[in-house]
């Protein structure tokens, strides 16, 4: 074992080229192990003496050895040392790190625990942020840090600061783990940010992804689900087929609450839920649920008014009052007017005689906007179809999926199926 | 007969039997789509079948491995005055040994069509290749018995993107004064097509090659989409050209040209065709209409090769909840 500043020396002279780092990388996984982190405390000294940027990689060795020795880190000078450590996950360089992923992700961890510790979670948000981008080998890909990140911005409330990170589309997933807990934060974030439908859709991912047990993420993630889609839809859907089959059979028996909840909602009369969720509050209170039940509770007017709009063409403010269990025509106009002007109607309100008048959708689809928009979306999903399709052809040529149908065909001792050859060709393009 | 065209084949071989100079002869050539699909015809057929049978025989055969045979024929039609209309043809054997045509064969082919077109005379002949061959005034010189002055048409088969023009060149012989002494060579001539009604749809047809059943509607559109597509595809490589030769032009490439300008400028200012409020909400909600089902077709061909995956997934991974045959995992 070499000492401290034979080492240190190395890695300041061999941080130039890729070759010299590789190099460099073999010195220090030799180095590597109890021995470094027994000298934890010595090493501080020496990271003054290397750059984060150049000397990613020695850097990153050195860090983790501190930062995971298991003393307790005011030794090291408590809020320094984590300022030492934001400082190098902003400014490290990611073609280093990446030679040592699992070290990088322990340091991370030590990061949030420590921030988490000290009760300030908003200090651990740029780092991480720098540190998710810098890991990541391309933005489709989950890590660990993304689940870290969410929940650091949640506990923090800087909802806007996930929103960056939740705008990329995930299409690579290493831990399952990762995943529910990215989905679950992430819609959360979203309920947060009032945009709900994108919530939905992380909760969607969350309970239906596949899982051979049922575990206690999915769970809460699926009592979200419930309320979201409730305030979205109005209605809760039944499991897609591609749900897990555990999930299938044993997730409502978890949330028994929500279902009924959810059952009530769909009778459409307010007085009956309020009375349900007055009753159930306590429950809902424990399950951090209860500020989403109250919004549940508010989107039922907005449900009923929406339903009067494919009734009638023109009802006064009386009327809706009544039938959808307002007090006064006022409530009934603040209401109507919020609605339009979020879009969710289209109507006018006539505030001589009290009538408001429903209309159909005015987009008439002659603008150019409507042109690009839609172009838009259609090269979205040009893009979209050819993932699909080459995971579509990995999935064919996978060995499990090849043994299923192979047993299955060895039957018929080899017959071809004529229903698997079409006449009319399927690719236009 | 053998010793002057002896002779003349002396002379011939060390000059060239090509000429680049166009006919002063005056006729005025017609020719028929007819003509052009036989030969091309002929063609294909023979070298077809020379690579079906041809990969064990020896070299000997025509002109090199590389290349495909040249295919001869004849061509008859009518000659009325100063104009030459050639309307069909018919196929040859040439003996590859004598380089002669087979004269019997030519005579009972020539009855034959007499009897059904008594108009049609034997005009010349056809080869293929891609320029005039020196044996090619041999076979000339024979057909002149036939017709005092035959006419010789060449079809290039070699496909050329590029070129615009069919590739076909009709040439004539005449006799010239080269080095002291009168000779035949082959002098280019101009020539137009010429189609009757009926040859038009035919040769519309033989070239879009349709399916004989009339195909589904699926296959039935992919077609005239595909007409369609080829037209603005044209479209579009004609106006990039105008635009390519305008900027050069503006940078000093090429010298300025105003005739050319002009007519630039008067097509331009033909354009928009249609300009009103009305005529672009129409349009835009047309455009949108299309976008919208392209759209959804696309999202009905992402869902079911989702659907597609999901089963996979489902027979590769999961348990099965009822007890399926073999077949449940398929459609």
């Amino acid at each position: 074992m070499e000492s401290l500043e034979a080492l240190v020396a190395h890695i300041q002279g061999l941080s130039g080229s890729p070759e010299e780092v590789a190099h460099l990388h073999s010195l220090l996984k030799q180095a590597d192990g109890d021995s470094l982190r027994a000298h934890a405390a010595a090493l501080v000294p020496f990271l003054a003496y290397l750059s984060p940027e150049t000397h990613s990689l020695g850097y990153l060795y050195l860090l983790e050895a501190c930062a995971t020795s298991g003393s307790n880190l005011s030794e090291f000078g408590g809020g320094d040392f984590l300022v030492t450590i934001a400082g190098f996950l902003t400014a490290c360089s990611a073609d280093q790190i990446r030679l040592a992923p699992d070290k990088f992700l322990n340091v991370c961890r030590v990061l949030k625990d420590q921030v988490m510790q000290l009760n300030m979670p908003i200090r651990g948000i740029a780092p991480l942020r720098a540190a998710v981008r810098k890991i990541q080998s391309s933005p489709e890909q989950l890590t660990p840090v993304h689940a870290d990140y969410l929940l650091l911005c949640l506990l923090a409330k800087q909802y806007m600061a996930g929103l960056s990170i939740l705008e990329d589309d995930i299409f690579e997933v290493d831990q399952p783990k990762d995943l529910f807990l990215y989905c679950y934060y992430g819609g959360m974030i979203y309920i947060g940010l009032k945009k709900f439908p994108k919530a939905l859709e992380l909760l969607h991912n969350a309970v239906t992804a596949p899982m051979s047990m049922l575990n206690a993420i999915a769970v809460e993630a699926y009592k979200k689900y419930v309320l979201v889609s409730l305030i979205v839809n109005g209605q809760v859907p039944s499991f897609p087929k591609y749900t897990s089959v555990s999930a299938q059979r044993s997730m409502k028996n978890h949330a028994q609450i929500y279902v009924e909840l959810s059952t009530s909602y769909s009778n459409g009369r307010y007085t009956d839920l309020e009375t349900f969720v007055q009753a159930n509050s306590a429950t809902f209170q424990s399950d951090n649920n209860l500020g989403l039940v109250k919004q549940v509770l508010s989107s039922m007017y907005k449900r009923n008014i929406q339903r009067l709009t494919q009734t009638y063409l023109t009802l006064s403010l009386e009327d809706i009052a009544r039938s959808v269990q307002l007090e006064t025509p006022r409530d009934a106009e603040m209401h109507v007017l919020r609605m339009i002007e979020d879009g969710e109607i289209h109507a006018t309100i006539n505030q001589k005689d009290g009538m408001v008048s429903f209309h159909e959708d005015p987009e008439q689809y002659k603008s150019v906007e409507m042109v690009e928009h839609i172009d838009s979306s259609i090269q979205r999903l040009t893009a979209l179809s050819k993932k699909l399709a080459s995971i579509d052809e990995n999935m064919s040529c996978d060995p499990a999926y090849l043994m299923k149908t192979g047993r299955d065909r060895g039957r018929f001792d080899g017959r071809f199926d004529y229903d698997d050859y079409d006449s009319v060709p399927h690719k236009f393009f | 007969m053998s010793a002057p065209s002896d002779a003349a084949a002396a002379v011939d071989t060390p000059a060239p039997t090509t000429a680049a100079a166009s006919s002063s002869g005056g006729f005025t050539f017609k020719l028929h789509p007819l003509v052009i699909v036989n030969v091309s015809d002929h063609h294909t057929r023979v070298k077809a079948q020379a690579a079906c049978s041809g990969d064990s025989s020896s070299s000997s055969s025509g002109a090199g491995a590389g290349q495909p045979p040249r295919v001869f024929g004849c061509v008859i039609g009518v000659q009325r005055g100063r104009t030459v209309e050639i309307f069909n043809s018919f196929e040859l054997v040439l003996d590859p040994v004598s380089g002669t045509l087979d004269r019997a064969f030519l005579e009972k082919k020539q009855e034959l069509y007499k009897k059904v077109f008594p108009d049609f005379y034997v005009l010349g002949w056809y080869s293929t290749g891609s320029d005039v061959h020196d044996t090619d005034m041999q076979i000339h010189k024979a057909l002149m018995d036939v017709n005092e002055s035959p006419v010789y048409l060449l079809l290039n088969p070699t496909i050329n993107l590029s070129q615009k023009d069919l590739p076909v060149t009709i040439y004539e012989s005449e006799l010239h004064v080269i080095d002291g002494s009168p000779q035949l060579i082959f002098v280019r001539s101009n020539y137009t097509i010429e189609t009757v009604e009926a040859e038009r749809i035919s040769v519309d047809h033989v070239a879009h090659l349709k399916p004989s059943d009339g195909g589904s509607a699926a296959t039935q559109l992919a077609a005239h989409l595909t007409g369609i597509h080829s037209a603005i595809k044209m479209l579009n490589s004609r106006v990039r050209v105008i635009h390519q030769y305008l900027v050069a032009m503006q940078k000093g490439d090429i010298p300025m040209d105003n005739s050319l300008l002009r007519q630039v400028s008067s097509l331009v200012r033909r354009l928009p065709a249609m300009e009103s409020q009305k005529f672009q909400d129409d349009f835009l909600m047309e455009y949108n209409d299309t976008l919208l089902m392209t759209y959804l077709a696309m999202f009905t061909n992402c869902s079911s090769t989702m659907n597609e995956l999901v089963e996979k997934i489902n027979t590769s991974y999961e348990r099965p909840t009822t007890r399926r045959g073999g077949r449940g995992a398929f459609m």
